[in-house]
């Protein structure tokens, strides 16, 4: 690679190397392997595998999934589709609605509706093997990469708060969990993993304190 | 050539003494080139967004970029429909106006609406590709990097041609010597991999708010572009990856594939070339198999 920094301190020091080592002044950067990769030390060996996605706890909770992926469907097809648009009054709009009539459809809902118990013991299970595994170090930094506005209080039907940053939710835990439909995603806030309607920006349900993280101002 | 020791020292104390560079990178503006921006942690609507955006058109009188990839956190905060007006059309108006189209890619901060946002070109989608030219860029969705989205990535590049450029856009850096955040190892165990595997060339992200090129790593060349409009002054910690940085002012990059070879500039809000170079295209550690 060839590379020519600009600024009147890397000119000169860069002319200087290269007068020294080339006789010109063109410069040429390492175009070979970086020496070194960023890896965290190594962890200890897994207590225990992940859940076979097939267990009870977890078809429990993709039984539940399915259900409430009907119900956002059945109230999605009331509001008009969402389309491309330059106009976010419609995004925001659309979103509001959505919310709203789901909200309405599930005034019920309550914490545990699709994180019951069983699943929250197979959650618990793989959160285990992610964050005490060979992996751990990896998956705790991707954590913190992005956690949380400190202690973040959530409850079902609630709009995720608009303030408060997204976690990157490790991809090596998602491999562990059931995978979710388009509506839904894992999210990550603090220490709770929370299922969120994407489209609705709703908290559809959550498991508190399964996440060891610390948490940072997420910027 | 060897030159004369005289002709040597007098360029040293010519360079020395101005600071003027002997060899000037210029972009080569070749007419079927693909011409570039990229942006990341803009969308906060302060001052040193509009500036940003400014030098970015006045960069565009010398060097016509076509369009902008925008490597996340596209809107921070709130996303009311001011929200969208203060902190993306008003700062790239001009750009907008002049038909400059932007390519997002949703960061920590990004309300998933904005896929449906327009000027951002997403259609709908988390993640998605698109070609320019010789190019086949793709937009990933690190926030949520699930197997699905994995498995549309390695089918997308094993489709994409052999010699094409492959260039991917995200938000969380694989590699970062930035003190923030560092980088997203547990993102790189499965990322990384598919790149080696399938010959993608380059790769920009943000979130950290500096600037860096890092070093290649398995023959990737990785940039993270996170301060134009965030800045983290200091940020940057350099460490034997780092091949060259900026964290005292916001910036963006502009870039240029001509053939076999990108150039690059970064670029701060005061209009400085804070790093330049040339990459020339690798091609694909394993060939990808049907």
């Amino acid at each position: 690679m060839n590379t020519r920094p600009r600024s009147a301190i890397q000119i000169r020091s860069a002319a200087l190397l290269a007068v020294a080592v080339f006789g010109s002044a063109r410069i040429y950067a390492s175009a070979g392997q970086g020496s070194q990769a960023q890896n965290p030390p190594a962890q200890n060996q897994p207590q225990n595998p992940p859940p076979d996605l097939k267990s009870p706890g977890f078809q429990e909770f993709s039984d539940r999934v399915q259900k409430y992926v009907q119900l956002h469907k059945s109230v999605e097809a009331t509001v008009p589709k969402l389309k491309a648009t330059n106009e976010p009054e419609l995004l925001v709009a659309h979103q509001k609605i959505l919310a709203r009539k789901i909200k309405a459809a599930r005034t019920h809902a309550k914490r545990g509706d699709i994180f019951t118990p069983a699943a929250r013991e197979d959650f618990l299970k793989a959160m285990a093997s992610e964050f005490q595994g060979p992996q751990a170090s990896h998956a705790k930094a991707t954590m913190k990469q992005g956690a949380p506005l400190k202690k973040v209080h959530l409850h079902v039907n609630q709009i995720y708060p608009e303030a408060i940053p997204y976690t990157s939710v490790p991809p090596t835990m998602l491999q562990k969990i059931p995978k979710l439909p388009e509506e839904l995603a894992y999210r990550a806030v603090s220490s709770d993993l929370v299922v969120l309607d994407v489209k609705a920006n709703l908290v559809v349900d959550y498991l508190p304190g399964v996440i060891p993280v610390e948490a940072t101002d997420g910027q | 050539m060897i030159l004369p020791r005289r002709f040597f020292l007098i360029g040293l104390f010519l360079v020395l003494a101005t600071g003027q560079r002997v060899d000037e990178f210029k972009f080569p503006l070749k007419s079927n080139s693909v011409r570039f921006a990229a942006i990341g942690d803009m969308g906060t609507g302060e001052k040193p967004e509009f500036e940003t955006s400014e030098q970015m058109n006045e960069q565009r009188k010398n060097f016509p970029f076509e369009f902008v990839i925008a490597l996340g956190d596209n809107l921070y905060g709130g996303h009311s429909p001011a929200d969208f007006e203060k902190k993306f059309a008003s700062p790239y108006k001009a750009l907008l106006d002049a038909g400059v189209k932007f390519y997002a890619s949703l960061g920590n901060h990004d309300d998933a609406s904005e896929r449906f946002y327009k000027p951002f070109n997403m259609n709908g989608a988390n993640y998605y590709s698109f070609k320019k030219g010789n190019v086949h860029f793709f937009a990933l969705d690190s926030n949520y990097m699930d197997p699905k989205q994995l498995d549309w990535l390695q089918k997308q590049l094993e489709s994409a041609g052999s010699n094409e450029w492959k260039i991917c856009f995200f938000h969380h850096p694989l590699y970062s010597s930035a003190r923030k955040h560092g980088p997203a190892t547990d993102l790189r165990l499965l990322l990384e991999p598919i790149f080696v595997k399938y010959g993608v060339n380059a790769v920009f992200a943000g979130h950290e708010h500096v600037y860096e090129r890092i070093l290649p790593q398995k023959g990737i060349y990785y940039f993270t572009e996170g301060s134009s409009g965030q800045l983290r002054a200091g940020g940057l910690d350099r460490s034997s990856i780092t091949a060259n940085g900026f964290d005292t002012d916001q910036a963006f990059m502009l870039v240029e594939v001509a053939d076999d070879q990108m150039y690059f500039e970064a670029v701060s809000r005061a209009g400085k070339v804070v790093d330049s170079g040339v990459i020339q295209r690798q091609q694909a550690a394993t060939a990808a198999k049907p």
